[in-house]
């Protein structure tokens, strides 16, 4: 929202803080600003002008001219207008001047020395309009132009206005800036300029709480046409394109009251009531801006006896616009609920000025404020126009105005620091608020109509109130009395944490993924779109699905940095998301690692096997039968630990990934819920230990883990431990087997081991193996 | 006689040590000159036919030439070993600066990092860490922050909904809702995680970032008290004295609602680009807990009151390392993330 620094003056009695200085001070006590600029900066320099002669400069469309422009004297310039001629009151660009950024000067057009130049209103910045240049009346050549002055914009954050209907509009702000200041303010409005009488026009509503308040005005002998230069250029630079002098004073009243207004040409209007109610089913809407609208009865339309004639509080319809034909018109100042716009405004995905406005709660009040505005500027837009009766004004009950009791201790308690009540009733006054004492410190508080709609209901919106008047920066920090308490434990980020540390110190990099899947990656990873969690409204496509693994991330990353590397690992923390019926999607916290080398040779699967040994001690792969799409069948594991599975260990099949990647992927949930083993100490044993190495004779795909786990059975309690030492395949082996050793190491608690001890402990593990079909190397 | 006869052996044999070439030349010097049957012993044999002042005199010299010569034998033994000792540590020589095999610890996310050491911090500060789900009822992510259907406010952020009506949090209030519940009055809690709003992705901006909420609900908590807090937070953070300044800022779930700026930690408030001459950086909105948000979450409003604010992880991890674009932070690209 642009405010006008010339506009907000008009209406503070002496201000006297620059545009720059008063953007500091609205920042600090009202409202984020966004910066300060200039706007027709250029009307200090330019001036009226008579055109004394122009004749066309052969071979050109230009004409050369000669001007006066008072007691600047006489000037020659090239002007391409059509309509510059002779006698021609027009604006005159003396060179010197910067306009909109581009400096005029001498130069030569044509063949002619060109001092300065004739302008368009665009260039200007009052309108659109670069055909012709500016026609002026009723001037003298010299003058600056009537009431055009360099202004500054002062840009204000829409977000910081989110709760503050009132400074939609520049008196709001000229409110807050009188209260800033301690300047008096003038209100624009001057309510006797609302007509007595009845009122030509009847008002139904169907439903007061979608249009709290109706109110209109008709006007006849209108004239439609240009508003005056000053007009146009105020709406101009606030964005507000002007349209036609009925248009204009619609905007203008907008832009300084907040309310928005639509005129109607009455003409065009069907009956003599103008009806509020919901749209029905089935109905359109042609609209202002030539699009057609289908509309629900969820919105509220504004109708005469034919239909629809504007969709309340959004948009006006095309068929009762204002055109030159115009010669009555109907003058619209509603309040409508403000969700009700909400909803028809993103539902039609159309926002506009009046929308904005309405979605943030306006003020009941105002809507007769903003016609008796209205009457004083269309008097003096469109000459001879004439009010037709008195005031249509339907309204719902006016509610009563919010009155809060405010302690003085209560308020000190929250500020943090000490207040005078003297102070406390001068700064609610200063912001119009009405403020009684019934006893010492107690405050008995009205708010004011304009504050009432959403923004100011409790006393602790009466806190900010005072605390930004007084200004925060007042206020001394002070430590807060906390209890000396150990704050409650995070096991799970603690787990994670060390988890981090565990990884990267094996060399893994840490990567974030987004928690979005694309539909293409669901089906390449042969996933169901369908079974996960979707988003209803994506950016892109690429985002429609929320990830239930975090495998097509941790690819997309393998995929991307083997253009940059030969051989890296990286891992991330993250959650997957399922579906469940009826209840929030279950968020299960996975660790997956990678690790990945360019080589075609046997890869880096026992590296990754170690990092899983390394997080979960002592667990144990198991071949996975069913391999999926993206894991290579016959180098895919479940990974058990203390009997449940918990993850999973995988290369990725060579369709997926050129080169061998091998992932580690733990379910941390479950991990986190089976808890640490409890460590018990063991005594140290005392006495020596024996060590001697076995092979045994297994198939190709026998496991090492098998047989180790069958040896460790037969070994008994005296195996201290068992390692595999190496396995082999060839001669003398028959083709097809290979022999798998091990070193035991066996001892006792309470004895040396006796040579034939040990060869029982040995002959034990032979013969047992043997039994199991397995022949030994002894 | 035997005695002259002493001397020449012992200066022989003392010549022969010194010109010894080896070890093994050595052991045949002891050999001959101190062995069983060697030149010493030859002498000795002679001891009996001298007098018996004679025999002591003679045997104290011959004691003593062995013992100087075995000296001179093992010195010179021993200067063999030193010098075999030192070709074999010279001839050891590595070249230290060759590459080290081996992997490297890799390196933790920068967000990480932030995010553990602003966890430290405020666990220090006595500060329950808190987390909330990605998916977030509608209700705790808009209503019961005081955010109703409808309000515009919920066009400040911009949100992801599911087919389901839930949505992907916009923010990490929602675990405010959650720390109330679980933790009760009076409670000290912060909340980092990972928030999602629907917008397009630029440089600057992401559908996906980090934020960390932080709530204090106790009795007789003032503005005063929320400044003290942030003011001793940032001085962690940036690890330097702050000055701050709170202004209006409008967010449902605070009333009043700030925004706190600092003061520019380039410029020091004189004005510079980063701070777009305005000597200040808006870094966190922040405010006392509206009473609706605190009777949502089942704690009185009139016996109690809080604080509560939202810092931007990703900004600050931006501002910490001067990283330029925020699209890095999710890239997987290990060019960016081994830096860290």
């Amino acid at each position: 929202m642009k405010f006008s620094y010339n506009w907000i003056r008009e209406m503070v009695d002496g201000l006297d803080v620059a545009p720059h200085d008063l953007m500091q001070l609205i920042t600090i006590k009202t409202a984020e600003c966004e910066g300060v600029e200039e706007a027709g900066s250029h009307f200090a320099k330019v001036v009226a002008a008579r055109v004394l002669e122009a004749e066309p400069i052969p071979g050109s469309h230009n004409r050369k001219a000669r001007i006066d422009a008072g007691p600047l004297g006489e000037r020659t310039l090239v002007c391409g207008a059509s309509n510059c001629r002779a006698g021609l009151l027009t604006a005159y660009v003396p060179s010197g001047t910067g306009l909109e950024g581009t400096h005029i000067g001498k130069r030569v057009v044509s063949g002619i020395e060109s001092d300065g130049m004739l302008a368009s209103a665009r260039e200007l910045g009052i309108n659109k309009d670069h055909e012709t240049i500016v026609e002026l009346d009723a001037v003298t050549p010299g003058e600056s132009l009537p009431r055009l002055q360099p202004d500054h914009l002062i840009e204000v954050d829409n977000k910081s206005l989110t709760h503050r209907p009132d400074l939609w509009g520049h008196h709001g702000m000229a409110r807050e800036v009188s209260a800033i200041t301690g300047k008096p303010l003038r209100d624009p409005v001057d309510m006797t300029r609302i007509p007595q009488g009845p009122a030509p026009v009847k008002i139904a509503i169907e439903d007061f709480t979608l249009c709290p308040r109706y109110s209109a005005l008709a006007f006849e002998n209108v004239t439609v046409q240009a508003s005056p230069l000053w007009f146009q250029h105020r709406l101009q630079i606030l964005g507000l394109n002007p349209i036609n002098n009925i248009v204009d004073v619609t905007n203008y009243v907008m832009a300084e009251l907040a309310q928005p207004m639509h005129a109607f040409d009455a003409g065009k209007l069907a009956g003599d009531t103008i009806f509020v109610r919901n749209a029905r089913e089935g109905e359109t809407a042609d609209a202002l801006n030539g699009e057609t609208y289908a509309l629900t009865p969820a919105a509220l339309v504004i109708a005469d006896a034919s239909g629809p004639i504007a969709i309340a509080g959004v948009i006006g319809g095309a068929h009762s616009a204002i055109g030159d034909s115009t010669t009555r018109l109907v003058l619209e100042s509603a309040n409508f609920h403000a969700a009700c716009v909400r909803r028809t405004s993103s539902r039609l995905k159309l926002r506009t000025d009046a929308s904005m406005r309405f979605e943030k709660s306006q003020d009941p009040v105002n809507t007769v404020r903003a016609l008796a505005r209205a009457v004083e500027l269309l008097e003096l837009v469109s000459p001879g126009i004439r009010l037709v009766g008195g005031l249509g004004d339907l309204a719902a009950p006016p509610k009563p105005a919010p009155v809060i009791e405010l302690h003085m201790d209560w308020l000190i308690r929250k500020l943090g620091r000490d207040i005078e009540p003297a102070e406390v009733q001068r700064i609610l006054e200063a912001l119009h608020f009405t403020v009684e004492a019934p006893a010492a410190g107690v405050f008995i508080v009205t708010v004011p109509s304009w504050r009432a709609t959403k923004d100011i209901s409790i006393k602790d919106d009466l806190i900010e109130e005072i605390g930004r008047m007084i200004g925060y920066a007042t206020i001394t920090p002070v430590a807060p009395v906390t209890p000396t308490e150990a704050p409650a434990d995070n096991p799970r980020r603690r787990f994670h944490r060390q988890l981090r540390q565990l990884v990267t110190a094996q060399g893994f990099d840490e990567v974030y993924n987004y928690s979005f899947l694309s539909e293409d990656d669901a089906r390449r990873f042969s996933l169901d779109p369908a079974a996960h969690v979707t988003v209803a409204n994506p950016i892109s496509i690429d985002q429609a699905l929320l990830r239930q693994t975090l495998i097509p991330g941790i690819w997309k990353n393998i995929q991307e940095n083997s253009k940059h590397f030969d051989e890296f690992r990286l891992f991330e923390i993250g959650y997957e998301i399922h579906r469940r019926a009826d209840a929030l999607p279950e968020e299960v916290p996975h660790l997956a690692a990678a690790v990945y080398q360019k080589t075609k040779e046997a890869g880096p699967l026992y590296e990754a096997k170690r990092l899983a040994e390394c997080i979960l001690p002592g667990c144990e792969l198991r071949p996975a039968g069913d391999a999926a799409v993206h894991e290579h069948p016959a180098r895919t594991a479940g990974i058990l630990w203390r009997g449940e599975t918990v993850g999973r260990l995988f290369e990725f099949h060579p369709n997926f990934v050129e080169g061998r990647a091998v992932v580690v992927d733990l379910n941390l949930g479950r991990i986190e819920a089976m808890g640490s083993p409890e460590k018990r100490y063991q005594p140290v044993r005392r006495y020596p230990e024996s060590a001697f190495d076995l092979s045994v004779i297994g198939q190709r795909r026998t496991l090492a883990g098998d047989v180790e786990k069958l040896i460790r059975g037969f070994a008994g309690p005296q195996l201290e431990s068992i390692r595999f030492l190496r396995q082999y395949e060839g001669a003398p082996l028959a083709d097809g087997a290979k022999s798998i050793s091990f070193r035991l190491v066996v001892a006792s608690r309470d004895h040396t081991l006796s040579n034939e001890e040990v060869t029982a402990v040995r002959d034990a593990i032979i013969d047992g193996m043997r039994r199991e079909g397995f022949d030994m190397r002894v | 006689m035997l005695e002259s006869q002493l001397q020449a052996l012992a200066a022989s044999a003392q010549q022969r040590i010194d010109a010894a070439a080896s070890p093994d030349a050595l052991e045949a010097v002891r050999v001959e000159v101190l062995g069983r049957k060697g030149a010493l012993a030859e002498v000795s044999k002679g001891m009996g036919k001298l007098t018996p002042t004679d025999r002591v005199r003679i045997g104290k010299l011959l004691n003593s030439t062995k013992t100087t010569l075995e000296s001179a034998l093992d010195a010179r033994l021993k200067s063999f070993a030193d010098a075999a000792l030192a070709a074999r540590l010279d001839a050891e020589w590595l070249d230290v600066t060759l590459p080290a095999p081996g992997t490297r610890p890799g390196a933790l996310h920068p967000l990480t990092r932030i995010q553990q050491e602003l966890e430290d911090l405020f666990t220090s500060m006595g500060v329950a860490v808190l987390d909330g789900p990605e998916v977030e009822s509608e209700y705790n992510n808009f209503d019961a922050l005081n955010i109703p259907p409808d309000h515009p406010a919920r066009d400040m952020q911009d949100t992801f909904w599911l087919s389901s009506g839930q949505c992907l949090r916009t923010h990490t209030s929602p675990v405010q809702v959650r720390g109330m519940a679980k933790l009760g009055p009076p409670l000290l809690m912060i909340a980092p995680g990972r928030v999602f709003r629907n917008e397009e992705v630029d440089a600057s901006h992401e559908h996906t970032f980090y934020q960390l909420e932080g709530m204090m609900v106790d009795r007789n908590v003032s503005i005063a008290h929320m400044l003290y807090f942030m003011r001793t937070l940032l001085k962690h953070i940036f690890n330097r004295e702050v000055t701050v300044r709170l202004r209006p800022g409008y967010f449902p779930f605070v009333e009043p609602g700030f925004e706190l700026d600092i003061q520019c930690l380039i410029c020091n408030g004189s004005g510079c680009p980063v701070c777009k001459q305005s000597g200040w950086v808006e870094l966190l909105p922040c405010g006392l807990v509206h009473p609706n948000v605190l009777r949502m979450g089942g704690i009185d409003p009139d016996r109690w009151g809080g604080f509560a604010f939202g810092l931007g992880l990703t900004r600050l991890v931006m501002m910490r390392y001067g990283i330029d674009d925020i699209r890095w932070l999710q890239s997987g690209d290990l060019r960016f993330l081994r830096q860290f």
